[in-house]
């Protein structure tokens, strides 16, 4: 294990709304180069700690760091422009703007981004996802399997040291399931870090190499996929006793 | 002095009861069609001048007046949800709450300049519900005050039987919440739209009607309870039925007691709104959905 | 096609120079109002249409410009064009806090909030008497003393390239791209690095400062300057010209505005018909035709015309 502080890390995070933890004081750190897999049943925190760990949402307790230093009131934006990339659960594109375009704001919102080296990138990663001919289509018009890549591409544009996929596989088809395992398997072994959250348990144990489980906002379990597997308190929690 | 500030105070309790009703109707457009109705003032007025000809060119008397002129606006309303708001219920048009915000406020635009050629620009004032004022010791209230206040109670109390109680209020609740689960149960929601907007348009009629008498009647009389039922909605919570009649009430009673006490007599009137919107300034910055509000539901 | 827009280009640019001797003064001060309102729904155009933001309460900042430049004129002494500049910053700074304060609104809120402003700005307008002469109005000294109104021609002229051309950079940068985003999902070009806050106050901003610098203008020219101009009826006027010409499309705001002037204008003899029917209009447009009429048409024009420029030349094929 190398001696770098964690790519990035929860301390204690909390978040509740009304009076219940949605996140009850969580510990959570990833390592450059891992490949993590967040699970958990319903309601069990898993978004809302990307929320948290990516500046959707507000802190209630605890703080986040990236590589070391604190980085707790830092708006979505700001995460962003620190590296750390994601995609939602229901897929969040720009609707009336073409596919190119989509690609483009995350580009350019980078400083010092020159729009000829912006759009060649662009481009680059389209053709990677097999979207390039579709690039001036309107993002609305691209069918869902189509936009869940584009959404992949458009957080790619950030030059991401770390990417939470929220729910990737979710209504997937198993063709594009495989696609996308393929896709993050190159671009993980291209040095880049994930983490995912799914309930497509098959899909996550062919990609992970550690699994954390999350149950009713709490860390029940973390460690090798073998190990988690095992694990008493995951299939208790996944039963629902 | 405090002759003067009761006398404000029970025209401030007046008023409010009015506004209840007028920032009600806005409330459950809003809750059900997931629309702010910029040109809910314009609907105010329109039923206020339907009471005004019912009684000057039917002839009926001018307490039940104010219901038929309650039942011509739920129809003109329902016209006008027909005739505009249907877009806002197909899959295909994008961007619904900015159609919702810019035809209802062009619709506004509009009621008001034809209200100016259909009914004229000079003030209009149809005859009193009951002459005579009531006096207790040094408080003077107008008779027509007391039927308008008494009048608006009455449509309140209605309103709130008819959601709770009745099977269509019901409906009404049920879409508000969760339009699909509400459908999967039977219900119409195209119906409840028509109805919603139906509803809030005939109490904001009524309440024109009902204020009238004492304030007279003109084509741009729709502008001031335009924003000041936003500021109820806003401070009452845009959704809840309660939460507005109360805020209503306490805005009502609050401005009129800042123009009574404010040392400055030629200004205070004229604040007296300025302060109602500044106090839903400051509320919207703080609290996005309002005090009592839930967080509301994009259309799409 | 590249002949093609040159060539039109060129057209309107002699068309626009010399249109104060084609026209009497009637028509010449008609011309000067669209333009004006012109620069007032382009700007409320970038900030609707492109960034999303619906503010209603634009005609307040042309309000801020006007009696800025008119106070400072008549109270202080100071030379117009000065107060005209102080309007220009007042406006821009003020809308910079409005578009801070209300980072937090969305849709129907934001368009409340910005309304309330408009009217609370009309209201202190209408109540300080003696500082803004109440209801009826202040007296603002003329700009230019010539016999004719061709110098306020030109200077309008030159304002609406300015400031259309300007907004048109912004919205070919990436900030239009940005602005685009914002108004697409907020959430998702958060996500994308795009600094949210930031363009929504720039937004507000250049809208703002625009609008103040319509009501600069408005406020010497007409000479007199009345609170009516932050009313919400001159709200839907400005409104119904970036809709019927397009929502986001600047020339068409531009034409919108110009279109609707001169309507209005012409339709002067049928007295309070004629704002009925431009409030049937916008009401018409929003309901059946939402890109606006004027744009719209002018795409299908070109489409129509393009096949004729093909015989051009080479360079027009694309």
């Amino acid at each position: 294990m190398s001696a770098a502080p964690p790519l990035i890390e929860a301390i204690r995070l909390a978040k509740h709304f009304g009076g219940i933890f949605a996140v009850d004081h969580l510990d959570f750190a990833v390592h450059e180069g891992e490949l993590v897999g967040l699970i958990g049943p319903n309601g069990s925190g898993k978004t809302t700690t990307i929320n948290l760990l990516t500046g959707h949402l507000r802190l209630d307790g605890g703080g986040v760091r990236v590589r070391g230093h604190a980085v707790g009131g830092l708006p979505a934006s700001g995460f962003a422009g620190l590296g750390v990339g994601r995609t939602f659960q229901i897929t969040q594109l720009f609707s009336r703007m073409s596919v190119l375009e989509n690609m483009l704001v995350p580009g350019l919102a980078r400083p010092r981004a020159h729009r000829e080296a912006v759009v060649r990138e662009a481009r680059r990663h389209l053709e990677f996802l097999g979207l390039a001919a579709l690039e001036n289509l309107a993002a609305k018009n691209l069918s869902g399997g189509q936009q869940k890549l584009l959404e992949l591409g458009r957080a790619l544009m950030l030059e991401p040291k770390i990417l939470f996929l929220d729910e990737p596989f979710a209504g997937v088809n198993p063709y594009l399931r495989d696609e996308i395992i393929r896709f993050v398997q190159t671009l993980h072994a291209d040095g880049r870090t994930f983490v995912i959250v799914d309930h497509d348990l098959d899909a996550i144990q062919r990609l992970v190499h550690r699994l954390v489980v999350m149950s009713r906002g709490k860390k029940i379990a973390d460690g090798p996929l073998a190990a988690v597997r095992e694990n008493q308190d995951v299939i208790k929690a996944y039963s629902g006793t | 002095m405090l002759d003067y500030i009761l006398i404000q105070a029970a025209n401030g309790l007046v008023i409010g009861v009015l506004f209840a009703l007028i920032a009600t109707g806005l409330t459950i457009i809003f809750s059900i069609l997931k629309i702010v109705n910029f040109a809910h003032g314009e609907i105010y007025m329109v039923g206020g001048y339907f009471g005004y000809y019912v009684i000057t060119l039917l002839g009926v008397p001018p307490f039940p007046a104010v219901f038929v002129a309650m039942a011509l606006t739920f129809l003109f309303s329902i016209g006008i949800e027909r005739g505009l708001l249907t877009p806002l219920y197909s899959p295909s048009i994008e961007r619904k709450a900015d159609y919702g915000i810019l035809i209802t406020f062009g619709l506004s635009v509009f009621l008001r300049n034809i209200a100016i050629i259909i009914f004229g620009p000079f003030p209009l004032r149809p005859p009193s519900f009951l002459e005579g004022n009531l006096v207790i010791g040094g408080l003077i209230v107008s008779d027509d005050r007391l039927v308008a206040a008494g009048g608006g109670i009455l449509l309140l109390a209605g309103l709130i039987y008819f959601l709770n109680r009745t099977v269509w209020g019901q409906a009404l609740n049920a879409v508000s919440q969760s339009r699909e689960s509400a459908s999967i149960v039977g219900i119409n929601s195209e119906r409840m739209y028509m109805l919603a907007f139906g509803v809030g348009g005939a109490l904001a009629g009524g309440a024109g009607a009902l204020i009238a008498p004492i304030y007279s009647l003109s084509p741009s009389m729709g502008l001031v309870p335009d924003t000041q039922a936003f500021v109820i909605v806003i401070l009452g919570g845009l959704g809840s039925v309660s939460g507005t009649i109360i805020a209503a009430l306490v805005l009502g009673l609050s401005e009129n007691l800042f123009i009574a006490l404010l040392p400055d007599p030629s200004r205070g009137p004229s604040y007296a709104n300025a302060f109602g919107l500044f106090i839903m300034m400051l509320v919207l910055l703080f609290r996005p959905t309002g005090i009592f509000g839930r967080q509301h539901v994009a259309m799409d | 096609m590249r002949r093609l827009d040159l060539a039109l280009g060129a057209l309107l640019a002699v068309f626009a120079a010399i249109f104060p001797l084609l026209v009497n003064a009637y028509w010449l001060h008609v011309m000067i109002i669209g333009m004006m309102f012109a620069i007032m729904a382009a700007s409320w155009s970038l900030l609707a249409g492109y960034a999303g933001q619906f503010s209603f309460g634009h005609m307040g900042f042309v309000a801020v410009g006007g009696y800025t430049a008119a106070l400072l004129a008549t109270d202080l002494g100071l030379p117009l064009p000065l107060g005209m500049l102080a309007g220009v910053i007042a406006s821009a700074l003020l809308g910079g806090v409005i578009g801070w304060t209300c980072l937090r609104m969305s849709g129907p809120y934001l368009a409340i909030f910005t309304m309330a402003f408009s009217e609370v700005l009309r209201i202190i307008i209408v109540t300080e008497v003696e500082v803004t002469g109440g209801a009826g109005g202040m007296t603002v000294p003329q700009l230019f003393h010539a016999p004719t109104d061709f110098p306020y021609y030109y200077l309008i002229l030159a304002l609406l390239i300015v400031s259309v051309g300007g907004m048109m950079l912004v919205v070919a940068s990436r900030w239009g791209l940005f602005f685009r985003a914002i108004r697409e999902n907020e959430q998702a070009a958060a996500a994308a690095g795009v600094k949210v806050t930031r363009f929504r106050i720039i937004a507000f901003a250049i809208a703002s400062s625009l609008a103040g610098l319509a009501g600069t203008f408005y406020a010497p020219y007409i000479g007199i300057l009345t609170p009516d101009v932050a009313s919400q009826d001159q709200m839907g006027l400005v409104v119904a010209m970036a809709i019927v010409g397009g929502m986001e499309s600047l020339p068409g705001a531009v034409a919108g505005a110009i279109a609707v002037e001169f309507l209005v204008e012409a339709l002067r003899s049928y007295g309070q018909w004629r704002l009925v029917l431009f409030g049937a209009l916008l009401l018409f447009t929003m309901r059946f035709a939402r890109n606006g009429l004027l744009a719209p048409g002018w795409f299908r024009l070109r489409g129509l015309v393009a096949p004729r420029a093909a015989g051009l030349g080479p360079e027009a094929a694309d």
